[in-house]
């Protein structure tokens, strides 16, 4: 059943929620970053799109496999590093960072369930946050079979209506969460869900930015690996690699022992981001590169998400966040090279 | 009962001069506190600063550099060389926020055995003062 | 004042009497306006070349991976490496001269000076026009900027806009150019280093507090790094991957391998990251800003690196980029450099 909530009062809904660990969009100044809240007051649901997208949240930049610690010449102590136990709520994620967990769960999921993921993604509630208005001035949700309002992979929809939330279980676990303030929280009236449905079809005009046509583009792509485009595209990425560090889908990582004392020999085992744009990212021990060109990079980014991806799962592993384009600092943008594909390829 | 806190130094020696310095003060039987790792360099002016932050990281209390006096480095100018760049890692370091006193160089001869013991002396007391070093220690 | 048209007849008349045949330059991007780094081969797409307030980056940059090209390229070359370049992007050319990693006489340097304004900060842009759409912003020829917000146009005072660099800047036109378009302008500019005597005059713990809170943002992208036309080295102290090892490198040296920073962005890793290349960078940063700009995090980069100049500058009068013909900051010293701080 729909429900309303006064929006003064979400934060005694999530004061209620203090056997939770509470996550949700903070300001920084300019910018937003999803990080652990202590005070309710902190979560800023009037923002536009956080930085690093709530990925970061299941699949960190640092996560400690285990430790090690040698406590003899042939003995050792190794013991995994449990988290949290304690359930986790996520406030404010989009429909498109929702949507991507969806697709991160394929790569982390299926035959071999990686367990380090699992628990994070298992123990967290997501609370969406539909976009009345586009979030950015480079996303393209609509285009990569999204939408603003879309509650895909997501516990709990809320959309703005000014005064209130308008706030829709989409689970048992959303149920639960508005129970545990349930005085807070009236039934919707039919001009609510009136108001709700033309925010989000009124939200979906308002996308800025649109692919022509994404499965013509995948279709195109598959023929594309020794097409001259990539050369010309690639011009001028700097390799930096803030494009896959921000995507919502992207997953690539290393895994390093880190020593933390030499003598008697103490570490850990810990996973890390890593980047298909980085020049070692396929370096291998023999001193080869099979992607030694930035053209190559951009080549493997771009058709990893949109044909090897589709191809595999059939959907494109992309949910027109329009991050890496926003942050990229040269200016490389994948809805106009995409859109050259199409017309082009 | 608690262990009473020994600051660590990561002393970085030159061959030529500080380092045989600090061994004249062994030889010599001068007493001096035994909280310094002495590493042997060929010269002050092959010190990477990724030694010293290296240290620092590792968790040395504090970090020394010690060198031959100016005009007498066996290279003829490795410890110009060093003057420049270790005050540049020292500005770089104090405005970084680690306590200044943390860092230090010398000129040691290879005849100065005191003084080396002096100023490990020193060192030594200002670091138990200051306590253990945890800003850019790596803490796991 | 230097339009537009006034670029792409210089580089269509360059190009026709052989001097160039490829050009790193700017052009428009795809949305906002804002110009993108362009690189375009004989004449195809001169036309869509750009001198304007947003052509923030340097393109020293793509002299990395132009000499890398060529290195490997089976014919020796035909043509000078060939880019735009603003005042402080000529400062970074002379220092890569300086170090010899280009010979002068391989480039042809197309320089435009800022004249009366300079480079418009994205930021300041965003804030100053929260909610609305800028299309475009373009010099005036005096100290103003025209951005064009929601279609309309509004003159702005540039020092409202200006890049923090730009309003702090030493060479508002280009020191080494082979053409110069503008007028070498001498403008008023603000004390270099206040923000960093801020933080000089904090103790400590206080300097302490707010470089942690600054640097713990940092998810280690290496952007700042990527983007600096002085970070060339083949393998950055970050990679270190491959020192010493080839196919018949047994394991043991393999797990022994030196690794300065590990990749965890833990605060202590990423501390030893920023602050080895802000060392490395002593002497050679010319405060260009990209690293800073190109930050995901908002990091205040440039705020390390102004200190290294800020010392080579008021301790050893050092002055980085003016002239490729001085030795390096590190690899030289006078008899006058101060010892005070040395026992």
């Amino acid at each position: 059943m729909n429900k309303i909530l006064e929006k003064k009062s979400f934060p005694r809904w999530v004061a209620h929620l203090k056997s939770h660990t509470v996550y949700g969009p903070v300001s920084r100044g300019d910018t937003w970053h999803f990080q652990e809240v202590d005070r309710p007051e902190d979560i800023d649901l009037d923002y536009a799109q956080a930085i690093e997208s709530p990925k970061t949240l299941i699949f960190p930049a640092k996560e400690v496999l285990f430790e090690f610690e040698r406590t003899g010449n042939d003995s050792w102590n190794n013991r995994s590093v449990p988290i949290d136990d304690k359930p986790a709520v996520v406030f404010g994620i989009r429909p498109c960072e929702a949507r991507a967990l969806l697709l991160t769960d394929r790569v982390f999921g299926g035959d071999i369930r990686d367990p380090y993921y699992w628990r994070r993604r298992d123990r967290a509630a997501l609370v969406g946050l539909a976009c009345t208005t586009p979030p950015s001035e480079d996303c393209f949700c609509t285009s990569v079979h999204g939408s603003p309002h879309s509650s895909e992979g997501m516990d709990i929809l809320m959309t703005d209506l000014g005064e209130f939330y308008f706030v829709e279980a989409e689970t048992d676990r959303g149920e639960a969460l508005i129970g545990r303030a349930a005085d807070l929280f009236r039934p919707a009236g039919e001009a609510q869900r009136k108001t709700v449905k033309d925010i989000h079809d009124r939200a979906r005009d308002l996308v800025k930015r649109s692919l022509p046509d994404v499965e013509a583009i995948s279709s195109r792509l598959s023929n594309m690996f020794d097409d001259p485009i990539w050369e010309v595209e690639a011009i001028g990425c700097i390799r930096c690699g803030i494009c896959t560090y921000l995507c919502p889908t992207c997953h690539c990582f290393d895994i390093n022992d880190e020593i933390t004392r030499p003598i008697p020999l103490k570490g850990q085992r810990v996973r890390t981001w890593d980047t298909c744009q980085f020049p070692d990212f396929t370096m291998h021990s023999s001193g080869h590169n099979p992607r030694p060109h930035k053209a190559s990079r951009l080549r493997q980014r771009i058709l990893h998400k949109f044909s090897y991806f589709k191809e595999r799962e059939g959907v494109q592993q992309c949910t027109g966040c329009g991050r890496c384009i926003s942050h990229c600092p040269v200016g490389i943008d994948l809805i106009e090279i995409l859109t050259k594909v199409e017309h082009d390829g | 009962m608690t262990d009473r806190y020994e600051p660590k130094i990561v002393a970085l020696l030159c061959k030529w001069c500080s380092s045989a310095g600090s061994d004249l003060a062994g030889v010599s039987r001068m007493q001096y506190p035994a909280n310094v790792i002495p590493i042997t360099v060929m010269c002050s002016g092959s010190v990477s600063p990724l030694y010293i932050l290296s240290s620092f990281k590792q968790g040395a209390d504090g970090v020394l550099i010690s060198g031959c006096h100016p005009g007498d480095c066996h290279y003829i100018k490795g410890n110009y060389y060093a003057r420049r760049r270790i005050s540049l890692v020292k500005s770089m370091l104090e405005y970084i926020g680690l306590e200044p006193e943390r860092f230090r160089m010398s000129w040691v001869s290879a005849a100065e055995g005191q003084k080396y013991t002096e100023i490990i002396q020193d060192f030594v007391e200002t670091l138990q003062a200051l306590g253990p070093q945890t800003k850019l220690r790596r803490n796991a | 004042m230097v339009t537009s048209q006034d670029l792409r007849d210089a580089v269509r008349r360059l190009m026709k009497q052989g001097k160039l045949k490829t050009l790193y330059a700017y052009r428009k991007g795809a949305g906002g306006g804002h110009a993108v780094p362009a690189f375009i081969r004989d004449a195809e797409g001169v036309e869509d070349l750009t001198w304007d307030p947003t052509c923030v980056h340097n393109l020293s940059r793509y002299l990395i991976d132009e000499k890398r090209k060529r290195e490997k390229a089976k014919t020796p070359p035909t043509h000078p490496m060939a880019l735009v370049v603003k005042g402080c992007d000529s400062r970074a050319i002379n220092v890569l001269i300086q170090e010899k990693f280009v010979k002068r006489e391989d480039l042809y340097l197309i320089g435009i000076s800022c004249e009366h304004s300079g480079m418009a900060d994205p930021g300041k842009v965003a804030r100053k026009f929260a909610g609305q759409e800028i299309s475009d912003i373009k010099f005036t020829g005096e100290d103003t900027f025209i951005v064009v917000a929601d279609g309309k146009e509004k003159v702005v005072p540039a020092s409202d806009l200006l890049a923090d660099r730009c309003l702090e800047c030493p060479a508002n036109f280009p020191v080494v150019f082979d053409l110069l378009l503008g007028d070498k302008t001498k403008r008023n500019t603000a004390a270099r280093y206040k923000d960093v005597e801020k933080i000089e005059s904090l103790n400590p713990d206080q300097k302490w507090a707010f470089w942690t809170k600054a640097l713990e943002a940092c998810i280690r992208c290496y952007a700042c790094r990527s983007i600096c036309p002085m970070c060339y080295c083949d393998e950055c102290v970050v990679d270190s991957i491959s020192q010493g090892i080839g196919p018949d490198t047994p394991a043991e040296e393999k797990a022994q391998r030196v690794r300065w920073i590990e990749r965890s962005p833990d605060l202590s890793e990423t501390l030893v990251y920023h602050m080895i290349r802000t060392i490395h960078l002593a002497g050679r940063c010319i405060d260009c800003g990209e690293c800073q700009r190109a930050c995901p995090v908002d990091i205040p980069l440039r705020l390390l690196n102004k200190k290294m100049e800020k010392d080579a500058r008021e301790i050893f009068q050092y002055e980085t980029g003016f002239t490729s013909d001085q030795p390096s900051l590190v690899s030289s010293f006078r008899d006058e450099d101060p010892e005070d701080f040395i026992r």
